[in-house]
């Protein structure tokens, strides 16, 4: 499957059901026991060749930021609200889809012209943005995207610069991605391949799944914010976009284990895989929920630098999401 | 020579409104040497040297003469002369500085200390000058109200290539189009060589001028700001790496034919120039290009440090570097 | 071409004000359809003319848009903006721009994530001066392909939303000279005396220099000047902003009060609908310099409701601009020498 599939797939946290129902089908050609919880996780499980090796689950989460709708005004647009964190100011001036229909709709502002000079330095907050879908009053409205409605930011895939490519979600559907293709061959080890929900919210699915899986080892395949460029002092740059994936040795919600760390380094340097460290440590993702759910697992988190994660366009570089997959699969190798 | 010809302008007085002896000097310097000299009813100096092609296109240079100033508004009971701008000065300039007037009556500028205290920025309201009279009468047998100080000139070489000067602004120019017109010989277009006035306050000598005169294509010649000194970071312009060609600021986009026309000329020249995009500020140019049903107009600078300080501060090695590009542009448009 | 078709090729061609050359060939083109002769003029601006014996009749929307201009490549590649007419930068972050270097290259502004801002950083707007294009190319690669000066565009895209609205970056103005277009297609069926220049103006975002030079030229007797109006939407005062749906005529000192009344008549007559603004002073349209130029030139102006302006969405009503176009038609085809004696009596 082209990451361009997975990238423009829309799956808000809370209704990943388009790409659970990608994934599923390609899942399915490559692995005879996949399931769905309650949560609505995937679950992929391939059995290893050699039993005495530890159960290794593999995880990426389906769903992305996005959008739901919370009302709707007099004119016929609709207030909304972000699902996940969403600065509000990178969402005014862009284009987004919503509901089952995928209705195109845009984020306005008001013209620069009626504004105060003062207005300018204020962000503008969700409370005074809306989505114009183009109906005329309340009642259309409404009928077009009743209350709860979902959107996400329309950004059609793009391949640009040097390798690079644009598409909103890239965290973290280049995870999904990638998961995928360690489906396709056979390891000695067992893989449990989890496709999770509503990350963006609060690590929900990882927190069910992490549950009733009983792997060992749980290895997160994320996208993380790069921070490299701008006017980011050099020791805030998070990870290098080019610089290949990068190994986590903690974040806010996880620790990473300390010997699973420095086995990706050594495996990453003695295959040639483009390999960095990722130096910050803010945030938090599903490692949390893999370490501490269920009997608890050792955890190390690969990830693919992503610049402007969070926004209508996510930022990665080609090398570096094949060296997230080939470190992934080397590791399941080296078991 | 080029530095001379800048010295003998920069000494001349010129306020905004003022110009007529800057105008003497350059025409004593250009006297001979070119076809057509007169000045119109804005004082605006107009020299031609006509082009060796019957069908050769008309093209205006315009540099101008006149320079930012303190004119009189008020003469105190002890003395002190009250000033108000003419054209871009600010307290910030001024304090401290010894200007002049056209007799020659010199003063030093001065502000009252904000006895406030409220950290409030300067106003112009609250500068003085000293001419060192005692009373109101002696002050006016030197000075009456209208009448214009300037920074007292000076010339000041910094290193090597560098020179700083009141008025660099723009008697740079001036004395860059002095030189072309000296040195540019068979031209095919005609070169009109305007010497204007009155930019500082609203371009209106070069408006007056590109409507009279009718030009197929204008290029105004201006100093522009810079952004290589301790934490000034635009324009992206630097001393010494060339003239700016001008993209666009406040009072035009560069026509697309006269810029390119200026880059092949450097290159032609083997001159580097820089790009300059300025967020501000104007030229002649600006009025040369919405003259009439528009005239294709471009601005070629020189960079300069300080704009509208008393030490205003230029690289000879652009000022060189220009001539070569004008002299190479004339022809290419 | 169909009108709306026009609308989204004509908003997706490069214009920013001073280098409208590529919009101004294509409209050309399409003027050439209809017009008895065209030119680009010396500012680019676009000059169709159909003959007529009458007075001589002048129609102007502007051609340029709002946008901005690299002023400084940084070291890492990235790139510094400057503005190129009134854009409000918070629109910005996230946003998909186009980097006319030596090679026309996509370029995304940056925007921090979330998690990594601070506190003090949330709560300001971002100022222009502190974002910066991601042209993802390495910086010797930016270097040259990238100058100082190279103009930068808005992201396009041409949304149809319900009921006949569009969105899309740069209807203003071209949303009217889509109606100029649309005008002549309806003069095909039409009688007139007046003989007609329609002007596509450049370079009004950065103060009508385009409309000032072009009027200078064609020396009209008497001028429309189409330009857009803002729509209601939140954040704005209902007082200052006006309906969807229907094209608007502007009243005020700079407008010619006789002429207006002219076309008022000629609205009534073939039933468009109409709503009205009043410009206590200045229009902030070409208006100001048109009705200014050599020895004055009677306006009438008359403009389209829109959303969002100045942004990468503007929204306006299909509907609006077909009876702008009728309006627009019906107008020239009335316009007669009597006229001109009338305006100052």
């Amino acid at each position: 499957m082209e990451l361009r599939t997975l990238t423009d797939a829309f799956g808000p946290s809370g209704y990943e059901n388009p790409v659970r129902t990608l994934i599923r089908q390609e899942a399915e050609k490559r692995c005879d026991d996949v399931s769905v919880d309650r949560m609505g996780n995937l679950i992929c499980r391939k059995p290893g060749r050699d039993r005495s090796k530890p159960a290794v689950a593999v995880a990426a989460h389906m769903d992305e930021i996005g959008f739901i709708v919370v009302g709707h005004t007099d004119d016929g647009l609709l207030r909304f609200r972000p699902v996940g964190g969403i600065d509000p100011r990178v969402v005014v001036s862009k284009w987004v889809l919503i509901g089952n229909d995928r209705l195109p709709g845009v984020i306005g502002a008001p013209p620069i012209h009626l504004q105060e000079r003062d207005d300018l330095g204020k962000v503008l907050p969700f409370s005074k943005l809306h989505i114009d879908i183009g109906a005329k009053d309340q009642k259309e409205a409404e009928s077009l995207a009743p209350l709860g409605s979902y959107a996400v930011f329309d950004t059609p895939y793009m391949e640009y610069g040097d390798g690079f490519v644009a598409a909103k979600a890239l965290d973290d559907r280049v995870g999904c991605f990638n998961l995928l293709k360690l489906l396709e061959e056979e390891y000695d080890c067992d893989l449990i391949c989890v496709f999770v929900t509503q990350e963006e919210v609060g690590l929900r699915g990882s927190h069910t799944a992490a549950f009733s899986l009983d792997a060992e080892i749980a290895v997160v395949l994320e996208g993380t914010a790069a921070n490299d460029l701008g006017d980011v002092e050099e020791r805030f740059h998070v990870c290098t976009p080019g610089q290949g994936v990068a190994v986590s040795f903690m974040d806010r919600a996880s620790i990473a284990d300390r010997a699973l760390f420095k086995t990706m380094l050594k495996l990453a340097r003695e295959q040639g895989i483009p390999a960095q460290v990722k130096r910050g440590i803010t945030g938090g993702n599903d490692a949390a929920s893999f370490q501490r759910g269920g009997r608890g697992a050792r955890v190390v988190v690969l990830s693919v630098p992503c610049r402007y994660i969070h926004s209508a366009n996510n930022v990665a570089k080609w090398s570096d999401i094949r060296a997230q997959a080939d470190l992934a699969r080397a590791f399941l190798k080296s078991l | 020579m080029l530095r001379d010809t800048l010295k003998t302008l920069l000494a001349a007085y010129g306020p905004t409104g003022s110009e007529h002896a800057v105008a003497e000097a350059i025409k004593s310097l250009l006297e001979g040497h070119v076809d057509s000299m007169r000045t119109d009813s804005l004082g605006n100096l107009i020299v031609e040297k006509f082009g060796s092609d019957e069908g050769g296109r008309r093209v205006m240079f315009s540099a101008h003469m006149d320079h930012i100033g303190l004119v009189v508004t008020h003469i105190e009971k002890e003395g002190f002369l009250r000033v108000s701008n003419l054209g871009g000065i600010g307290p910030a300039h001024v304090r401290g500085q010894k200007v002049v007037f056209e007799n020659g009556t010199p003063g030093v500028v001065m502000l009252e200390p904000n006895t406030k205290g409220d950290g409030k920025q300067p106003t112009l309201e609250q500068l003085f000058v000293d001419i060192g009279a005692e009373t109101r009468e002696e002050a006016e047998k030197l000075v009456h109200i209208g009448d214009v100080a300037v920074y007292a000139p000076e010339f000041i070489a910094l290193g090597k290539h560098r020179v700083a000067a009141p008025a660099m602004d723009d008697r740079c120019a001036c004395a860059l189009l002095v030189e072309m017109l000296l040195y540019a010989e068979d031209q095919k277009n005609t070169i009109i060589g305007v010497f204007s006035t009155q930019e500082e306050v609203g371009l209106r000598g070069a408006t007056v001028a590109a409507f009279n005169l009718e030009p197929d294509i204008g290029l105004a010649l201006d100093v522009t700001a810079w952004g290589d000194t301790p934490e000034t970071k635009y324009p992206a312009v630097k001393l010494g790496q060339g003239p700016a060609v001008k993209i666009m600021d406040r009072s035009m986009i560069a026509s697309p034919k006269v810029r390119d026309a200026l880059f092949e000329a450097a290159e032609a020249a083997g001159v580097s120039v820089q790009r300059e995009v300025l967020a501000f500020g104007g030229t002649d140019g600006g009025a040369i290009q919405q003259s009439r049903g528009g005239v294709p107009t471009g601005t070629l600078s020189i960079p300069c440090r300080y704009v509208h300080s008393a030490v205003e501060t230029i690289d000879m090695r652009d000022m060189e570097g220009a001539l070569k590009v004008l002299l190479q542009f004339i022809d290419r448009v | 071409m169909e009108m709306k078709a026009f609308l989204q090729e004509v908003t997706a061609k490069r214009g920013l004000p001073g280098d409208e050359g590529p919009v101004a060939q294509w409209v050309a083109e399409r003027f050439g359809e209809y017009c008895d002769e065209v030119k680009i003029d010396a500012m680019h601006s676009v000059v169709g003319r159909i003959k007529g014996d009458g007075p001589r009749l002048a129609f102007l929307a502007h051609l340029d848009e709002v946008g901005l201009m690299v002023i400084k490549v940084e070291d890492d590649g990235s790139l510094r903006l400057g503005q190129v007419g009134g854009i409000d930068p918070r629109i910005l972050p996230g946003m998909r721009l186009t980097v006319f270097g030596k090679e026309t290259l996509p370029g995304i502004v940056g925007a921090k994530a979330p998690h990594l801002l601070s506190e003090e950083e949330r709560g300001r707007a971002q100022k222009l001066e502190d974002m910066y294009v991601d042209l993802g190319l390495p910086a010797e690669k930016v270097k040259e392909l990238v100058r100082v000066g190279d103009q930068v565009q808005l992201e396009h895209r041409f949304v149809e939303l319900k009921n006949g609205r569009v969105a899309a970056k740069t209807l203003d103005d071209r949303c009217c000279v889509a109606i100029l277009y649309r005008a002549m297609e309806h003069l095909k069926g039409l009688k007139h005396q007046a003989d007609l220049y329609f002007i596509a103006s450049s370079q009004e975002e950065v103060g009508g220099r385009g409309a000032m030079t072009s009027a200078y030229n064609a020396e009209p007797d008497m001028a429309m000047v189409l330009d857009v109006g803002f729509a209601h939407q939140p954040g704005c005062d209902r007082e200052s902003t006006l309906d969807m749906g229907k094209p608007l005529i502007t009243l005020g000192p700079y407008l010619n009060p006789v002429l207006t009344g002219k076309l008022e008549e000629v609205a009534g007559r073939i039933k468009v609908e109409v709503q009205k603004e009043v410009a206590p002073r200045g229009t902030g349209t070409d208006t100001d310099e048109v009705a200014a130029s050599r020895s004055g030139v009677p306006c009438v102006l008359i403009g389209i409701p829109v959303k969002n302006m100045h942004t990468a969405v503007e929204v306006l009503d299909m509907n609006a601009l077909e009876e702008a176009a009728r309006l627009v038609a019906h107008f020239a085809a009335a316009c007669e020498a009597s006229w001109e004696e009338e305006l100052w009596n």
